[in-house]
């Protein structure tokens, strides 16, 4: 088996693990589905699970559009009008959440990297990855999962 | 009035696990904030809280170093983690460096009462 069908097999319960963090984090009911992220100014966090017995490393990565980093942020740190720095600190940790996660579901054996955050100008798709996505307040947040080999055997 | 060292560095998670203890019914809370294990290491020093809530996965020291290092240094403030891997290795882990629990991430004011109501 694949990597990247071990991943696909675990699509729903990544899924969900989403959804999940987001209601945590925003007390709102989130829904899996699979709309784009939007147009425009994206917030995302990039982590790396580096499986030491195999050599492998799986990317993490989490994406908004600003709307929902913005809200995200406002949420979490209880301020009216975030800084950019809000929304990195914001978005980095939710990856950071997810990441560890997906490592607990997943890859257990696996060491983390700290996240890294920013903000971009755009959402080009994330090529060789599992993506899975939810909705919450009309606004799309993006997991993808990107093997470093999608072709390779793993445990 | 309790003291709790917070130590994770981002500063959202700092703010949560702040609102989080109130939620708990945990009032009446010195509370200092620690932005790493370097930082946090050197404020339970100086602070002596009475608690630390950590995360693990930190720059500049990991929350397990930070725990190693205060236990190797003949301090045994009560310490949890707070943190977003919660599997059965880490919880190991942690409970054999002398953690009193861990708290995953996502959290509820629930799972904090349940933690840390035989300290706080």
């Amino acid at each position: 088996m694949t990597t990247m069908d071990e991943l696909e097999d675990a699509r729903q319960d990544l899924e969900g693990l989403l959804v999940d963090v987001l209601y945590s984090v925003l007390g709102e009911e989130a829904y899996p589905g699979d709309d784009p992220l939007p147009s425009g100014p994206i917030a995302f966090s990039r982590l790396a699970a580096h499986d030491e017995l195999e050599d492998s490393y799986l990317g993490i990565q989490v994406r908004v559009g600003a709307v929902l980093a913005r809200l995200l942020a406002s949420r979490m740190m209880s301020v009216g009008d975030p800084s950019p720095d809000d929304l990195i600190d914001t978005v980095g940790e939710l990856g950071n959440i997810i990441g560890g996660n997906v490592k607990t579901l997943l890859f257990q054996t696996a060491r983390l990297s700290l996240p890294v955050a920013e903000l971009t100008g755009g959402s080009e798709a994330v090529e060789g990855a599992l993506r899975v996505a939810a909705s919450v307040f009309g606004q799309v947040a993006e997991l993808t999962l990107q093997p470093d080999d999608e072709d390779s055997d793993r445990r | 009035m309790m003291k709790i060292l917070i130590a994770d560095d981002s500063r959202a998670m700092r703010m949560i696990v702040t609102r989080t203890l109130r939620q708990a019914g945990f009032g009446g809370l010195d509370l200092i904030e620690a932005e790493n294990g370097r930082d946090a290491l050197e404020k339970a020093k100086a602070e002596s809280p009475d608690l630390i809530l950590s995360d693990w996965n930190m720059p500049e020291m990991t929350g397990i170093d930070l725990l190693k290092n205060l236990r190797a240094n003949g301090i045994g403030i009560p310490f949890c983690f707070v943190t977003s891997e919660g599997s059965q290795e880490m919880r190991d882990q942690a409970s054999a460096a002398g953690a009193m629990g861990l708290i995953a991430k996502p959290f509820t004011a629930e799972a904090f009462s349940d933690a840390l109501s035989s300290v706080v």
